[in-house]
């Protein structure tokens, strides 16, 4: 028998892929609110489910839209930009009037807990709570080898997309002056405003980035694994999980975290039953809680 | 008749978790979402002694309180340097290692097969078999818990809880050991909450994990939340209403399985729309 080694390797790589996508949202958004943004995880959902009702559930959309590659790529645009526009409306619907209320995070996490349980009835409500797959039948799938781990295509993409994100995210933020009004909204909301900068604005526009790239990683899970309405819960947690690994507020930290999870949940089920993967992951997290509460990366 | 019945035995069990869940979030201020761990350990103590060791019920709900709250000693003591939104995070974690117990530990917890055939309780050769003489023990029990959740919170004991609450620095100059009492209050609650976690393993004579996840932690959560903080009396008014919301929707005439997604959409919205305009519930006296 081969070692399963290297497809662990692959298989860590992927899964942390996932995490990073989501990590790179809520980092973003965390670190202009400073509020755990619980509702990030059915963002992801929303933006696989639209690709879902696009191509899959409306047949008179899905003959337009699965005719050719391009059809596909445009189903995925507009896959993200619904979670956008759904991050757009939770922000100044809902955390807008949090902020001017000055309310605690508290307030703010069971709030977003509850737009969280809202949403994700209403995709069960809409769609069932069954599983579905955005992807085709098991045959059509391109894999590819690599140092004897086998990753598929929609992989690959995961791969891709993280490493342009996160390079993207990372110069803008540092260079634009949108990254510098982040950083000082991030420093201190208050002397941000008074110093001239338009915090609300900044701050939507951080929520549609943010829920973007969330809708993009629940698109991705929707064409790698597949779609469910709990989905977001898991990915959301995974997704704080790694950024506070990595060092919360900070872009690359996020990704680092994601990867490490990645791996230690992968090599952590070598032995064991794979159900265990999310006690790994907290338990990883009180870990690095305990021992270095900022992260590998301080901001 | 034997319908309204079962509703009251499940207000009593949800009313006892929503009360000891109060102990901890409202009274001390910690924003804890692990309290279906210890109902579960609860349960599940109930169960497996039942079922595979001969216990009877009382025995056994001993010792689920105990394993319960030596188990909240040690969660208690990691949550301890922790503080709000952490806290909340870190107590997250908590209930879903517990729920993978439940779930892994196949050897003694069968994992998702659950555990059948749990007996009713017995008391000097009585049996509580019916759902009315259920009903009774259950309010017995969960008046019991109301009575002492209600005499800790206005002991001086329930004053320090209060000031950690407000501001903890302040209590602790003045000598009190604040990392003590939030270990104490968040240790009572788990037994008490075993209880409940008993008392439904009896009743409804089948577990399986799934009853122990996150969601129902939420669930209890949104209960106190509704009815208001640091009320116990808000407690058992949030527990009431959100037993009564299932039926109350299905009176109005959703299908089964959409009434139970709508349920999840109303108390959702609630919670949205007490933080906005009401963050200290229907009842309460403490804003998160």
């Amino acid at each position: 028998m081969e070692s399963i080694v290297p497809q662990l390797m692959a298989n860590s790589i992927i899964a942390g892929g996932i995490y990073a996508l989501v990590a790179l949202g809520f980092n973003l958004i965390y670190g202009a609110t400073k509020f755990f943004n619980l509702t990030h995880g059915v963002i992801a959902a929303i933006g696989g489910y639209t690709v879902f009702y696009i191509t899959k559930k409306n047949d008179s959309l899905a003959s337009f839209f699965n005719q050719s590659i391009g059809g596909t790529v445009f189903a995925v645009l507009i896959g993200v930009l619904c979670a956008a526009l759904v991050g757009y409306l939770l922000d100044k619907f809902l955390y807008k009037k949090l902020r001017d209320r000055k309310a605690s995070p508290m307030v703010f996490l069971v709030a977003s807990l509850g737009a969280f349980t809202c949403l994700q009835a209403f995709l069960a409500i809409l769609f069932t709570s069954q599983f579905q797959t955005l992807g085709g039948g098991a045959g059509d799938i391109v894999t590819y080898t690599i140092f004897g781990g086998i990753i598929t295509e929609v992989q690959a993409i995961v791969i891709v997309s993280v490493v342009v994100i996160m390079l993207v995210l990372g110069i803008f933020l540092k260079k634009s002056l949108f990254g510098k009004s982040v950083e000082a909204i991030s420093d201190d909301e208050h002397v941000a405003k008074i110093v001239g900068i338009h915090t609300e604005k900044i701050i939507s526009i951080v929520f549609v980035i943010g829920s973007a790239i969330a809708g993009l990683a629940g698109i991705l899970v929707g064409y790698d694994t597949g779609l469910e309405p709990t989905m977001g819960m898991g990915l959301l947690l995974k997704g704080v999980i790694a950024s506070i690994i990595g060092g919360i507020g900070n872009v690359y930290g996020g990704v680092l975290g994601a990867f490490l999870l990645g791996f230690v949940e992968n090599f952590g089920i070598w032995k064991i039953s794979g159900e265990w993967k999310d006690a790994i992951a907290f338990g990883l997290l009180i870990v690095f809680l305990i021992v270095r509460p900022q992260g590998i990366l301080k901001r | 008749m034997e319908y309204i019945y079962h509703l009251a035995v499940l207000f009593t069990i949800y009313a006892g978790l929503a009360i000891t869940l109060d102990l901890v979030v409202g009274y001390t201020g910690l924003l804890s979402v692990t309290h279906a761990a210890f109902y579960g350990f609860g349960a599940y103590a109930t169960a497996i002694l039942m079922t595979a060791h001969g216990f009877g019920f009382f025995p056994s709900l001993l010792v689920g309180m105990v394993i319960s709250m030596v188990a909240a000693l040690l969660i208690g003591f990691v949550l301890s340097r922790f503080k709000d939104d952490y806290y909340a995070l870190v107590s997250f974690g908590f209930n879903i290692i517990v729920f993978s117990v439940f779930l892994n530990w196949q050897d003694v917890t069968r994992g998702p097969l659950g555990i059948p055939g749990i007996g009713k309780p017995e008391l000097f050769g009585y049996t509580f078999s019916s759902t009315l003489q259920f009903l009774f023990l259950s309010a017995v029990l969960m008046l019991l818990v109301y009575g002492a959740a209600r005499f800790l919170v206005s002991s001086s004991f329930g004053r320090v809880l209060k000031a950690i609450r407000e501001d903890e620095k302040a209590i602790s100059v003045f000598g009190y050991n604040t990392k003590t009492y939030k270990l104490v209050v968040f240790t009572l609650s788990a037994g008490m909450a075993a209880i409940a976690g008993s008392l439904f393993a009896s009743y409804i004579t089948f577990i399986d994990p799934s009853t122990f996840t996150l969601n129902e932690s939420v669930f209890i959560l949104a209960m106190i939340i509704l009815g208001g903080l640091s009320n116990v009396r808000g407690a058992v008014i949030g527990a009431l209403f959100l037993i009564l919301l299932p039926e109350i929707l299905r009176f109005v005439g959703f299908p089964t399985d959409i009434a139970a997604q709508m349920r999840q959409v109303v108390y959702g919205a609630l919670l949205i729309g007490l933080m906005l305009y009401r963050p200290q519930g229907l009842m309460g006296e403490f804003k998160l």
